[in-house]
């Protein structure tokens, strides 16, 4: 009797495990399709961006028969590429410079110090994450305008600055607030500076979460395109996203061109994205998670 | 050191971060509320005429297609982001080689410009040159090709496959931390009890996670409200405002057609819907607790 019942529960045990089994095969392998679907868009993008305009149109799916590397040297220079790639990065470095300096003072601030409308700024900063994006666009324009600021690289690098205050300053508040006293007690009776205390010793011991703050703030500025869209008309003020969109517009014959521009556009953020995925990941959860 | 030098010292440090973020975020919103109260072209004078733009509004057929959209917008990605992130991080959350991999390839959408992501699908849905219209040729199945962001009818939906593909990242990171939080002691007793596969699931995994599902909702909310980039990009809110948003119709009302008062009105009802929104989802997910 009992010979029985240990049968079968072990051809029970059996049979689940077996079910299980394939179970997790279809999962991984339905997981794999998905991977797939997620990166081929992308890697579509730089195979074509290497074709010839006949290839792309006649075999969308095919690698190139010639490696055109003339498409991106053409798309560099005579599309302004080139010109846009550095407005891109200047604008985006001094936003985050900026973004980086005031954030972090505030947040030790916040952090450290005791005042009376300590409660107030914090909230401030904080609701104002509740306001979406695009609805500031209009005034703006409106505000920028009567600045005399459209036009200028000024006229992004505030906004980026704005905008990323407060995800900036949020976990940056968090990460200070860990950080023991008596470091800078100690400090303070070796007779340090305010000022003394804030660059020698919070800005390093803070460094992590600068990182972090730092790829979030410069991969937002160098992927924004409704603010360039509304306050860039210029041609060579004009970002890397905006100039692609534009190109694409313009373009629309020469796709071989246009993809080798958007090849271009990408490049830097995916370096980025593989050399720090850690910090990447955790800085757009973390920014996003905040409001 | 004395008091006022550490006064000076916290003036000194807020002041700039206040008046740049005050400015650029907070002003414009109090603006935009200011100038719907007006009739203005940009150039001419801006005449008052009170509470008469958001009267417009209210009746507006292309408002409140906009806002159906945007509503949209909301759904896909309820449905369309929590379910497969949810999923994925379920078989994901390890930290083996292989599972890693999968997730820097989840998550690489994040990353990219909206632009380029925008150009990419327009490229897939080419109603002659597309990859998608290419590929069902290839499978025999031609009767099947459509204009899939020139026909009105199906143009929005359209829009939902590149709209899920670059968020299910964020949300798949946001379920993995979430579900490496779970004490391993929790797993251990879900074992000895004889709790495995879908029991353990929906028994422990999901409500040990259900915290985070609520914020993903909340953050679906408000993340629609902000894909700009994508359907302009896209569409330009066409063909016929099939594809208009809240956002792209401020944005044509304002510098298309230059009514910049009614444009403003936009703004205004863009800041209030999304306060509302997420002060519904907050009161919604509290309230079983």
């Amino acid at each position: 009797m009992s010979k029985t019942i240990l049968a079968q529960q072990q051809f029970r045990y059996k049979h689940t495990f077996q079910l299980k089994r394939i179970i997790s095969y279809l999962a991984w392998i339905l997981m794999i399709i998905y991977g797939m679907l997620t990166i081929y868009p992308l890697f579509w993008l730089m195979i074509s961006a290497f074709k010839s305009n006949a290839q792309f149109f006649n075999e969308p799916f095919a690698l190139p028969d010639q490696w055109n590397y003339s498409n991106f040297i053409t798309a560099w220079t005579t599309s302004k590429m080139g010109r846009a790639f550095l407005n891109s990065t200047y604008v985006s470095l001094f936003a985050l410079a900026l973004t980086l300096f005031l954030s972090s003072l505030t947040s030790y601030v916040i952090a450290r110090f005791s005042f009376k409308l300590k409660g107030a700024t914090l909230l401030f900063f904080v609701i104002g994450m509740l306001i979406p994006i695009h609805s500031t666009l209009v005034p703006l324009f409106i505000l920028m305008k009567q600045l005399k600021i459209l036009n200028t690289h000024l006229a992004l690098i505030l906004p980026y600055t704005a905008f990323a205050l407060p995800t900036a300053i949020f976990i940056l508040t968090a990460y200070l607030r860990e950080v023991p006293k008596e470091i800078e007690e100690a400090a303070y009776i070796d007779g340090a500076s305010l000022w003394g205390v804030f660059f020698r010793i919070m800005l390093p011991i803070s460094l992590p979460a600068l990182s972090t703050v730092s790829i979030l703030t410069f991969l937002h500025s160098w992927n924004d395109f409704s603010f360039a869209l509304v306050f860039i008309s210029k041609s060579t003020l004009k970002t890397l996203p905006l100039a692609v969109s534009n190109f694409a517009d313009g373009f629309q014959v020469d796709y071989s061109l246009t993809l080798a521009a958007m090849t271009l556009s990408v490049v830097p953020t995916i370096i980025i994205y593989l050399l720090f995925q850690e910090q990447v990941m955790k800085g757009m959860t973390a920014g996003a998670v905040k409001g | 050191m004395n008091v006022s030098t550490i006064k000076r010292f916290i003036a000194l440090a807020l002041a700039p971060s206040l008046v740049l973020y005050a400015l650029f975020v907070f002003v414009p919103v109090i603006w935009s509320a200011y100038y719907s109260l007006f009739n203005w072209k940009g150039i001419s004078e801006a005449t008052f005429i009170g509470f008469q733009n958001y009267v417009e509004l209210v009746q507006d057929d292309i408002f409140w297609r906009a806002l159906k959209n945007n509503v949209v917008f909301v759904l896909a990605s309820v449905l369309g982001q929590v379910p497969i992130a949810l999923m994925l991080s379920i078989v994901l959350f390890k930290n083996n080689f292989f599972q890693r991999l999968l997730r820097t390839a989840v998550f690489m959408p994040m990353v990219l410009s909206t632009v380029v992501i925008g150009l990419i699908w327009s490229y897939i849905y080419h109603p002659q040159i597309g990859l998608l219209n290419f590929l069902l040729d290839f499978l025999k199945l031609g009767h099947l090709k459509l204009q899939w962001t020139s026909d009105a009818n199906i143009a929005i939906y359209a829009l939902i496959p590149p709209l899920i593909w670059s968020y299910v990242g964020l949300y798949l990171i946001i379920f993995i931390s979430a579900l490496q939080n779970i004490p391993n002691e929790l797993n251990d007793a879900a074992k000895i009890d004889g709790a495995t596969g879908l029991t353990k699931l929906v028994k422990i995994t999901l409500p040990m996670i259900w915290g985070t599902i609520q914020v993903a909702i909340i953050l679906c909310i408000s993340g629609s409200l902000k894909s700009f980039d994508l359907v302009y990009i896209m569409t330009k809110g066409g063909p016929a405002h099939a594809t208009e948003l809240l956002a792209t119709y401020m944005y044509n009302a304002t510098f298309s057609t230059y009514r910049y008062g009614y444009g403003s009105t936009i703004s205004t009802a863009i800041v209030i819907i999304s306060l509302l929104l997420i002060g519904i989802s907050q009161w919604l997910t509290n309230k079983p607790k």
